[in-house]
């Protein structure tokens, strides 16, 4: 069932440093419905083919355009959504492993505790009939794993930690700002001391100070308990402040994943550079100095993407090649993973320095 | 920017409180501010220091038991070639028919967050056909016919199929724009966005923006941008008025809030920006909590985390002083009368 494509490069090397999750080959294809007789008339390849893996004690960085596909890969690592082909690899703290992608949803009870995410929309994902204490000690009280006495110190603790007002636990919802239903979130995630975060966009909504307070908070309990996370962002400021690493999406599939460093100062996709380039500097004085990329030609499709390279309508740099043939993603030394034609012939720029 | 014949809308000691059970909650508490045709005025501050609600309040949507208590919002409207018209919006009813036809009209929003204006009944489509039917003589075909135009506009792959797609099937990124789509519809003269660019990627929002700008030349269309990201901030804003707790703390143009900011608040904010280019050094944050919005500090609002307070910023309310022309601060380091009584007090 599972071909192996190219990309099980990446697993090889995984496995010497015994990673605490490895996806390998994921696919997540959501059909397409049409009419009344539910016809199914083609599919969404949301996610296409990814493989990474993930170090005990490492945050990976995941971006890309919106739209392609970093929530669902994040969706299909909890388990909120079941992959349609690929595994899941994840290793439990008495060091063996289970494949999330397979286990049912009984068996998946048990993990719920220790691999968490923050989810990407404060306001749809929070019940509003429940009050923030209810919803941050959700997951304690399915479980079980406390009494209500400490159930009450510890959501006020978390929510203290995460610049909640404790007092504001039998509040409602709808009665907080975006930035602090945000952090209703990541309190509730951060609650169970997981192994694994997910973090969809869990810093996004928030000012620079609180996000700051945040930001810290996460690193000191990465320090502290050996948090793992996988950190999807739009924000390249902060996803390069938080990751070793980073993995960049377009349309459904890994086009680069390298150290945070190498990504950011020496990418080698074309799309990646034009990531970099439109990077917002915050300095006014260099607002007319820059040269940003423009991405012309049209978003791709997931459920009709392009043939050969998915970038080439969009790629400066694209030649006959790209459009017929599709680029495996290789690894040009130090684990900098690329998935171009021509990725080391082009002499790309990174980020601007300001 | 100063010239009055393109001001747009002004906002005059706006104060909106929250009437809890648990007591008040002063939420905007006198703020000040206009905007001019053809501008960007960008409002940036704290979670939950008042800039959804201002926002909201120019649409004159404030929820139970918020109200509008003071202060006014007018809005000068094109009524002809010469004539223009003041609106008290302030004074209108929530659910009137004067605010109905302004709202998506001559002021449209868009919303922080997507799911709450995108109905998830029905489709992108038929949302977007129906602002511009409400607001237009367009029937049926033509307006699918400038929906479909508005969604390629925004940069939607297959507006053909995505037009008859319900919200919840979109990316966040899809819905935001479908948003964009729907808000700019009707060529408003006044666009709020409330954090529009937050759920998308740095090309896309590059590409949001460039649209935003470019309606704006051509429209001379005026803009509230509300967003927390500072690098958008310098990018896009001609002016840049800074909130804390329900005041404008420091209002001016993009380059004096950037390279001369002289409020205690604005330059903490400015000093917890991580830099694109380092790694992992511990970030700067502003100490203590944002205050409990019912025990509002006495004073200054900011003075229990402000690094240079001074004994009286618990005792004075700060006045807004105009350091120029266009550079105000609300601050009592500013303010030599304020500071004057206590020095004498203490010698
Ligand atoms: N439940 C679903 N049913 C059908 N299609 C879906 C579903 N969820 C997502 N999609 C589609 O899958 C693709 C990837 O969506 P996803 O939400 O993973 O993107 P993303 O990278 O997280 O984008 P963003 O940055 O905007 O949040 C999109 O084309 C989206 O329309
Ligand atoms: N229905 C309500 N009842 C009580 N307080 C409310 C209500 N709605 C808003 N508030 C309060 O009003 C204040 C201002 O909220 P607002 O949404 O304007 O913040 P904001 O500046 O937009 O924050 P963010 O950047 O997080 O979106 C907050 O302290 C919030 O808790
Ligand atoms: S393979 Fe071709 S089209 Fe794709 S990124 Fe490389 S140069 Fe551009
Ligand atoms: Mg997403
Ligand atoms: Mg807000």
């Amino acid at each position: 069932m599972t071909e192996q494509t190219p990309q099980s490069q990446l697993n090889s090397i995984a496995t010497n440093g015994k990673p605490l999750l490895e996806v390998r080959n994921l696919k997540m294809y959501f059909p397409i419905v049409k009419g009344i007789f539910g016809k199914i008339t083609g599919y969404v390849k949301a996610a296409d083919d990814v493989s990474f893996y993930i170090q005990s004690g490492e945050t990976l960085g995941l971006v890309g355009e919106s739209g392609c596909g970093k929530t669902t890969v994040g969706r299909c690592i909890v388990r909120a959504y079941k992959p349609t082909d690929g595994s899941i690899v994840y290793q439990r703290a008495d060091e063996t492993t289970v494949d999330l992608a397979k286990v049912d949803s009984k068996e998946l009870q048990t993990y719920r505790k220790d691999i968490r995410m923050i989810f990407q929309d404060p306001y749809s994902s929070l019940n509003p009939r429940m009050n923030v204490f209810e919803i941050i000690s959700e997951v304690l009280r399915v479980n079980e794993l406390c009494s209500p006495k400490e159930m009450e110190y510890m959501v006020a603790h978390i929510m203290e930690q995460c610049g909640l007002r404790p007092e504001y636990m039998r509040r409602y919802p709808h009665a907080f700002s975006g930035g602090e239903r945000q952090r209703i979130g990541i309190a509730r995630a951060l609650v169970t001391s997981p192994r694994l975060v997910v973090c969809d966009e869990a810093v996004s909504g928030l000012d620079v100070s609180v996000r700051a307070q945040i930001l810290n908070l996460m690193e000191d309990l990465r320090r502290e308990m050996n948090l793992t996370y996988l950190f999807i962002s739009h924000d390249l400021s902060v996803i390069r402040h938080i990751c070793d690493r980073v993995a960049v999406m377009y349309v459904g599939k890994l086009v680069e994943l390298a150290d945070a460093n190498a990504l950011y100062t020496n990418p080698l996709h074309p799309y990646t550079e034009s990531l970099m380039s439109a990077v917002p500097i915050p300095n006014p004085n260099l607002r007319d100095r820059k040269n940003r990329i423009r991405l012309e030609g049209e978003v791709a499709d997931p459920s009709n993407p392009p043939s050969g390279c998915y970038f080439h309508p969009r790629c400066r740099y694209a030649k006959e090649r790209c459009s017929t043939e599709t680029p495996v993603l290789r690894d040009l030394g130090d684990h900098h993973f690329v998935a171009c034609h021509f990725a080391d012939e082009l002499e790309l720029t990174g980020v601007r320095m300001a | 920017m100063a010239d009055n014949n393109n001001l747009l809308v002004q906002v005059e000691d706006l104060k909106i409180h929250f009437f809890t059970n648990e007591g008040i909650v002063r939420a905007v508490d006198g703020v000040t501010f206009d905007i001019h045709s053809g501008e960007t005025l960008c409002m940036v501050g704290e979670s939950g220091c008042g800039k959804s609600v201002t926002a909201r309040a120019l649409l004159q949507i404030v929820h139970r038991p918020g109200k509008i208590v003071d202060g006014s919002i007018v809005l000068y409207r094109q009524k002809s070639h010469d004539q223009i018209e003041k609106v008290r919006i302030s004074d209108l009813e929530p659910k009137g028919r004067e605010i109905r036809s302004i709202r998506g009209k001559d002021i449209s929003m868009i919303f922080q967050e997507p799911m709450t204006s995108l109905s998830p009944m029905y489709t992108v489509g038929n949302q977007i056909m129906e602002t511009i039917m409400l607001h237009t003589k367009a029937d049926k075909n033509q307006a699918r016919a400038r929906t479909l135009e508005l969604l390629e506009f925004v940069g939607i792959p297959r507006p053909n199929r995505i037009i008859d797609e319900y919200p919840f099937r979109l990316s966040g990124g899809m819905r935001q724009r479908a948003m964009i789509a729907m808000a700019l519809s009707c060529n408003p003269r006044l666009l709020i966005a409330d954090e529009p660019t937050t759920a998308l990627d740095v090309t896309t929002q590059a590409q949001i923006i460039d649209l935003i700008q470019g309606l704006q030349k051509d429209y001379d269309m005026g803009v509230l941008f509300i967003t927390h990201d500072l690098g958008v901030v310098a990018e896009i804003a001609d002016r840049v008025a800074v909130m804390y707790l329900g005041n404008v703390v420091e209002y001016s143009d993009v380059y004096t809030i950037f390279n001369d900011p002289q409020h205690p608040y604005t330059q903490s904010l400015l000093r917890s920006i991580p830099k694109v280019t380092a790694t992992r050094e511990k970030l700067e944050v502003i100490r203590g909590m944002v205050p409990s919005p019912f025990r509002r500090p006495s004073g200054c609002p900011f003075h229990p985390r402000c690094p240079k307070a001074m004994p009286v910023c618990s005792e004075i309310e700060p006045k807004t002083i105009s350091l120029t022309e266009n550079h105000q601060v609300h601050c009592l380091l500013f303010d030599e009368d304020a500071k004057k009584p206590v020095r004498e007090m203490a010698s």
